[in-house]
């Protein structure tokens, strides 16, 4: 080999994932292009788009009309409280809008970001103090207030979350759908075309605004406002894979909380239990959380998945399972399409650039060597 | 009325062999699993119409076989025999039902199943001692030949073991009898005839050791009993469920009904001596099962523990300890029939046994979550929990045998504490924990594989909730073959 | 209407049990499409429907002699086993508290365990659970409590196991049941010798009969110990104490039951027996031997703990310990007293943690802090519990630690010096452990902590408000002493000794200036103290090593020398050569040995029967010879 030959084209990578870094730089996906694969991911994001569908109304109508109430006892009810649904709601057939919760508490724990920098802002605090004084004033609520002056702050954040995850999921539902729908009539035909799709997606919504502002007693006020510049890509999408896909919570039911053992990292960008790292055999067993959301598709499977689950050794016995292998390849799309979004230089010809592009990709593929890559390819 | 009991299998087995070609494995069993429904509904019927406040035989049967050696066709049921014959009944129903659909050969596998119900109903049932003799070599042959054809990869070794070593005991046994007869001087092998009749001590004492050492191999008793684990493991499920849960109790039923029945005055020389073997078996059979790491040894060196405790309770020989020690076989019975029930599903499913391999089988998606639910509901049993048969059986033993044989008894309760020990080894290690990415693709636990230990877990608790339901059958019987003078070691010594 | 209501108290048990079995679709999975929490709403009103009875129940029998109740069970030859209960305020009382904070934790756990998808399980054991304890609360039957103490041991070890996937969940479930095990072993040779002895095992009756029996003292003392070591190992005491900072893995909502009655519900069986141990001097200082030991050092090693959980449990040992003291020292009543004052203000302590533990995701003390001005509900929680665990405030425990010392003032006054230093050092641990959760900074993990939400707040503010008003539910039992009738000195030593504790405590972890992480006594001690005195070193080579090696040699032995010797002599005598019985593989063989094994069994019993006398004679003559 010739020193010549090495200007003009970029050496092999020596990464140990160089199959897959290679795969990326030619335009496919962290995941294998397989009919099967296209199947299980397009069909599962259907069922995910309604799933979030829901979750993103829910996490709205909290934010929305459910501020600062003490005992939110109807707050999965989105408004309506009929006697049928209060039944139904008792027998448990409803959707799990407490998973919804949990990967906004996810988002809100995690932080590291300008949505999170804004909320301990004094602008924050001067707008939040209204809106408080406005919902609690004058109730005994406002004692404890002064003897708590944080507690209500805090609910307030929380609250703030609420409203940006609920956006974020409104803008992925409509997408994941219209991916369906796409699929459906034929125009969706390899894992490039679903990366594809995702990726022109987040594009056209990347500069959507993240707002929030919550109307009492009539009067209409402004927790996020326009002014602060959050966006879509970066202040909600962004954080949203780095809490949900990568770092997330570990789960009772297979890390253990023992200060003295030492299992969970000290340092909250060590935690790795997110969507792509987690073991999804446990899933359906207790204190697996994402166990919610997989039984929350197994609602909306479209009947072609329904059928290719059906063929397995197990049958729908281990459907949450199956639900949850396809998902995780689902999220892999979801992720290279995040990846390719933010890319330094996305179709370099140059060289230097292509040198660049090829450092970013190894960086996330650093992030990847440990997570369910590997075998699911 | 008892005769069908015995008689429905063997009309089953003409049934079975004279069918026409071709047998399909599916048929075989529906006709198996019709003829063992029979008597189990027959058995259940002899049980309405027995007399419990009444200690002898019942519903006796007579009919002269061979005169001039002995042999009279002479049935009958006691308290002692009535709670056992239910159980072969059942356990052969289950045997039958959790036999493999496919299996290959299956009309030689339904028939020799067959035979083995009815020989064992037999034995427990025959009054006549050649009778009973006849019945116990007959039940051999079926179980060796299972073993030997459906059994492991050592099923050669197992079954001729198995074979060499009961089949010696029915020879001891059998000297033993024509032993008694003729030291009695009697050409009778009638039950009854015997029992009234009195040997010498020292008499007594040779025929009570050699049937000791006969019916000792069958319970079995430390040292003799190195057969069971073999025979176990290679064994398949339904064999190894009939095994443990009734052909074990052949054992202690010959030792009760002709050692302590025909002999009371050298059980009472020999008693010491037989709960301090109680006492080696439990420790040896608990201590020897904590070290395997293949479940079904686990299980089959729990039984030659939890045989002890039978034997203590016979040893101490009060009326109260007989009982206890007929409760000790049903539910021993049981509680050994559920976990090798068990074993043998997470067998088929997996392929393996070795507690090493398997791990997190409780995994409610891809593992076996109710398996792993009724394994600890049978382990907790075997452990003594409250609430379950096991509990119950085992604190009538203890209670009974203390005053008896206190240090004994203290000693046989520590293989309790060490059945908690091993059997939660064997939970934790096989069903607690992550399943592995090995085990992730077993196939499917179906309802047909959980119903018979489902139908057996409910029967354990429903015993150990209402013991009455299992005790009242034997209070008559055991409190008239409890010899008259019981001696009281603890009130001696508390005074 | 009373009698009717005190007949049917056995019904308080039975409550739980039938909420345990209605989880049965759920939890075995029979349903799949709708969720589980119909079997927690269940369990749930199942509770209410206990704690509701047993209140009408403790209504009808308040200021009545205690009624006995006899179930007939089972009655088998001499051995008669009813179950009998006693219906008294106090045990009714304790049955009403028990399925209190089951409630308590049941509507606490619907918050925590809101994204569980295993609580039809979870509730099905709690169900279970507090059947067993209020079982034990009602019974006045040693064989009745024995009984539901083992089924304590078996729903402890599942509940502790209820995340059975997760690595140190299985050692822990099994730690729990083995050590557990032990002491009910040693309990039931005791309850096996007692009913030989006294032959009823109603309490009632053995009261009666350990005021007249006469017992050599080895009996009696051996019996005593045996009854103690139950007790022991429930009361999580030295040697027995290991398992309880283990069960630490456990859900949340099942530790505050753990922490509060399941600890007391073995204690609550030693005070019934302790007419029975008074017949021993050795087991009566046998307990305060272990009671003494356990509670220092219990309290040291929850000092050095940074789990906030096993903090807390250690501190719960170091109580029961405390609790087995007055026991041994016959002061049965200011022992019931103090197992109500620290389980109402431990279950509380507990709900606080768990709170923290949902919101922050760690139970690290080290990487907590500054929650107070955030989580209201949470913070209050913990300081009310606090407080009305050691002798500062007049909350449960001052008044339960004043009746100790007024009790034991002149007949022993060095336990009273052991009261104020445990009292002093749980006060120190309990302003340890506040400083580090909720005052100083917020720390990463902790930065963000909204308050839990209401399933959560709302049990734990009412058990906060229970807390505080429990004084005057204690004068209503006139349980309190008067003004005249106080020692003041022994108030005085109390509150003297919570103030240090407090002082200290303040001073080093409230106090922003000193420097976190605290190193009090070096290294090598906070080592120890932290591995509680390495007592798992100490059971790996004593029980454990014991119990493994001669299982091994068992083995060995089984193998090697029974087999082999058994088989050679067996086989090598019937056949000639071990060629046969190892390598015999067609099936043609087997058979030819099936036919031949049966024609000599045939030609011997025809043998027999036609060389009938001669042998006979031999026969005769070999046993006369022979003896």
């Amino acid at each position: 080999m010739t020193p010549i030959m090495q200007t003009l084209y970029l050496p092999p990578s020596t990464h140990p994932l160089a199959h897959i870094l290679d795969r990326l730089e030619n335009g496919g996906a962290l995941l294998p292009e397989t009919p099967e694969n296209l199947l299980e991911v397009v069909g599962v994001l259907k069922s995910y788009g309604v799933v979030i569908g829901a979750y993103h109304r829910n996490l709205t109508y909290v934010a929305d009309h459910q501020f600062l109430v003490l005992f939110p006892f109807f707050k999965y009810f989105n408004g309506t409280v009929t006697f049928k649904k209060l039944l139904k709601h008792w027998w448990h057939d409803r959707i799990n809008y407490e998973f919804a919760e949990y990967c906004m508490k996810a988002m809100f724990w995690h932080g590291g970001t300008a949505l999170d920098a804004y909320l301990d802002s004094p602008e924050f605090s001067e707008r939040a103090g209204k809106a408080i004084v406005a919902k609690v004033g004058g109730s005994p609520m406002s004692a404890i207030h002064s003897l708590f002056p944080d507690f209500l702050p805090e609910q307030v954040r929380l609250l703030a979350y609420y409203s940006a995850l609920g956006q974020f999921w409104n803008v992925m539902s409509e997408m994941f759908l219209n991916l369906s729908d796409r699929y459906d009539q034929g125009e969706i035909k390899t894992i490039a075309d679903v990366v594809d799709h995702v990726l022109q997606g987040l594009v056209a919504a990347a500069n959507q605004p993240i707002t929030y502002a919550v109307n009492i007693k009539g009067k209409t006020y402004d927790i996020i406002p326009e002014s602060v510049g959050l966006k879509f890509l970066m202040d909600a999408a962004v954080p949203y894979v780095e809490a949900v896909f990568f770092r997330s919570f570990p789960f009772f039911g297979t890390v253990s909380y023992n200060a003295q053992a030492g299992q969970v990292p000290h340092e909250q960008a060590g935690f790795n239990y997110g969507v792509l790292y987690a073991d999804p055999l446990p899933v359906g067993g207790a204190g697996i959380p994402p166990t919610l959301l997989m039984q929350d598709m197994t609602h909306y499977l479209p009947d072609y998945l329904r059928q290719f689950y059906r063929k397995g050794l197990r049958g729908e016995d281990d459907l949450r399972v199956k639900i949850c292998l396809s998902f995780q390849k689902s999220m892999f799309c979801v992720t290279t399409a995040a990846i390719l979004g933010l890319m330094p230089h996305p179709g370099a010809t140059d060289l230097q650039q292509q040198q660049a592009n090829r450092q970013y990709l190894e960086g996330w593929l650093d992030r990847l060597v440990d997570s369910r890559l590997i075998s699911i390819q | 009325m008892l005769s069908p009991l015995i008689w429905a299998p063997f009309l089953g087995v003409v049934l079975i062999g004279l069918y026409p070609q071709p047998l399909q494995p599916s048929r075989a069993r529906q006709l198996a699993l019709a003829i063992a429904t029979l008597t189990l509904f027959w058995s259940i019927y002899v049980a309405t119409q027995f007399n419990i406040g009444q200690s002898g035989f019942q519903m006796q049967e007579s009919l002269p076989w061979i005169e001039r050696l002995g042999l009279t066709y002479q049935l009958g049921v006691d308290g002692l025999s009535m709670p056992l014959m239910l159980m072969n009944s059942l356990l052969t129903w289950i045997a039958i039902y959790s036999s493999d659909a496919q299996i290959s050969r299956p009309r030689l596998y339904y028939i020799l199943v067959l035979v083995l119900g009815g020989a064992v109903a037999g034995a427990f049932l025959a009054q006549n001692l050649l009778l009973f003799f006849l019945f116990y070599e007959v039940e051999l042959i079926p179980l060796y030949l299972i073993i030997a054809i459906w059994g492991g990869s050592r099923r050669g070794y197992a079954a001729t073991k198995f074979l060499i070593y009961t089949a010696f005991s029915g020879v001891v046994i059998l000297a033993a009898f024509f032993g008694l007869s003729f030291l009695g001087g009697s050409s009778s092998f009638d039950y009854e005839v015997l029992r009234s009749q009195v040997l010498p001590l020292s008499s007594q004492l040779i025929l009570l050791i050699t049937l000791l050492v006969g019916f000792g191999i069958k319970i079995p008793i430390v040292p003799l009993h190195t057969w069971l684990p073999d025979a176990h493991v290679e064994a398949p499920t339904p064999a190894s469920v009939l095994l443990a849960g009734v052909l074990l109790k052949l054992g202690t039923y010959g030792l009760l009904r002709f050692g302590l029945g025909l002999f009371p005055d050298a059980w009472q020389v020999l008693s010491p001596w037989l709960a301090w073997l109680a006492v080696v078996s439990v420790l040896y059979g608990s201590l020897a099962a904590i070290a395997q790491t293949d479940m079904k040894k686990t299980v089959a060196y729990s039984s030659v523990g939890h045989m002890g405790y039978i034997l203590l309770a016979s040893a101490a020989a009060t009326p109260l300890s007989l009982l206890g020690a007929v409760a000790q076989m049903v539910s021993h019975g049981l509680i050994s029939a559920l976990l090798f029930l068990l074993v043998g599903v997470v067998y088929s499913k997996t392929g393996t046994r070795d507690i090493n391999a398997l791990q997190g089988l409780l995994n409610p998606e891809r593992g076996m979550p109710l398996i792993g639910s009724l394994m600890v509901a049978g382990a907790m049993a075997s452990a003594g929990i409250p609430g379950m048969v096991g509990f119950i059986a085992e604190f009538i033993v203890y209670r009974s045998s203390f005053p008896v044989f206190p240090i004994p008894t203290l000693l046989c309760m520590v293989g309790t504490g060490l059945t908690a020990v091993y059997f939660l080894i064997l939970i934790n290690r096989t069903f607690f924990g992550r399943l592995p990415e090995t085990l992730a693709n077993l196939p499917r636990v179906r309802w047909q594989d959980r119903l018979p230990s489902a139908i057996v877990t409910v029967l354990i608790i429903a015993l150990g909730l209402q013991p009455s339901w299992m005790l009242r059958w034997s209070e008559a019987t055991t409190t008239a073959l409890a010899p008259i003078v019981a001696r009281v070691a603890w009130e001696v010594s508390v005074k | 209407m009373n009698q009717l209501l005190v007949q049917t108290s056995w019904w308080v048990p039975v409550y739980g049990l039938i909420g345990a079995v209605l989880t049965l679709p759920w939890s075995v999975g029979l349903v799949r499409r709708t969720g589980p929490r119909p079997a927690a709403y269940f369990n749930v009103l199942m509770t209410l429907l206990a704690l509701v009875h047993s209140a009408f129940v403790l209504g009808a029998v308040w200021n009545q002699p205690p009624q006995r109740q006899i179930i007939p069970w089972l009655h088998v030859v001499d051995l008669d086993l009813s179950l009998a209960l006693e219906i008294s305020a106090v045990s009714v009382g304790t049955a009403m508290l028990i399925t209190a904070l089951s409630l308590v934790a049941q509507v606490f756990a619907l918050g925590y365990l809101e994204k569980d998808w295993g609580i039809a399980r979870f509730y099905a054991l709690m169900g279970f659970f507090e059947a067993a304890m209020s079982g034990i609360a009602l019974s006045d039957s040693l064989f009745l409590s024995y009984a539901l103490l083992e089924m304590l041991t078996l729903s402890t070890y599942l509940l502790v196991g209820f995340w059975y996937a997760q690595p140190l969940v299985v050692t822990a479930a099994r730690d729990a049941f083995l050590t557990k095990r032990v002491g009910d072993l040693l309990l039931l040779m005791g309850v096996v010798g007692l009913s030989t002895l006294a032959g009823s095992l109603n309490f009632t009756d053995l009261e009666a009969w350990a005021q007249t029996a006469k017992l050599a003292p080895l009996t009696a003392t051996l019996l005593g110990l045996a009854l103690i070591s139950g007790p022991t190992g429930k009361c999580a005491q030295f040697p027995l104490n290991l398992w309880l900072d283990e069960a630490m893995e456990g859900p949340n909502p099942a530790s505050i039951l753990r922490n509060s009655v399941v600890v007391a519900s073995g204690a609550y069986v030693l005070i019934k027996l302790q007419p029975i141990l008074a017949l021993s001097p050795v087991a009566l200082n046998a307990l305060i031997v272990l009671g003494t030991l356990t509670a220092i050092g219990a309290s040291f090693v929850s000092i050095a703990q940074v789990d906030v959980k096993r903090s807390l449990s250690h501190s719960t040992s170091a109580y029961l310990g405390l609790v087995f003291v007055s026991v041994g020292m016959q002061q049965s009543d200011v022992a019931l007293l103090f197992l109500f004052a620290h389980g109402i203000s431990k279950a509380l302590m507990f709900m606080s943690v768990g709170s923290v533990i949902l919101t922050t995701s760690t139970q690290d003390l080290r990487e907590l802090g500054g929650l107070a001005s955030r989580m209201p509900a949470t913070t209050a929680a913990f300081v009310v519990g606090a407080a009305a665990s050691i002798a500062l405030l007049p909350l449960g425990s001052f008044w339960a630690m004043l009746e100790w010392a007024e009790g034991l003032w002149v007949a022993s006054f060095w336990s009273v010096g052991v009261l104020l230093l445990v009292n002093g050092m749980t006060a120190f641990n309990l302003v340890r452990v506040y400083g580090l959760m909720f005052g100083g900074k917020p720390q990463a993990k902790t930065r963000r902590a909204p308050e839990v939400p209401w399933l959560m707040a709302v049990p734990m503010v009412a058990m906060a408000v229970f807390t505080l008003l429990a004084p005057l539910l204690l004068q209503q039992c006139n349980l309190l002493p008067t003004w005249e009738t106080m020692n003041w000195t022994a108030v005085g030593l109390l509150v003297l000794s919570s103030t240090i504790g407090c002082g200290l405590g303040g001073l080093i972890y409230l106090n922003p200036k000193w420097e976190k992480p605290v190193d009090l006594v070096g290294k090598p001690i906070r080592d120890i103290l932290a591995y509680d005195f390495r007592m798992e070193r100490l059971y790996q080579i004593s029980v454990v090593l014991g119990v493994v090696q001669s299982s091994r040699l068992t083995a060995w032995f089984d193998r090697y020398v029974v087999d082999g010797l058994v088989n050679f002599m067996g086989v090598a005598s019937i056949f000639s050569g071990e060629s046969l019985k190892y390598t015999i593989s067609g099936q043609s063989r087997n058979y030819l040995l099936t036919l031949f094994v049966g024609v000599l069994v045939a030609l011997t019993a025809l043998s027999w029967s036609l060389l009938g006398s001669p042998l006979t004679a031999i026969a005769q003559a070999f046993s006369l010879r022979a003896i």
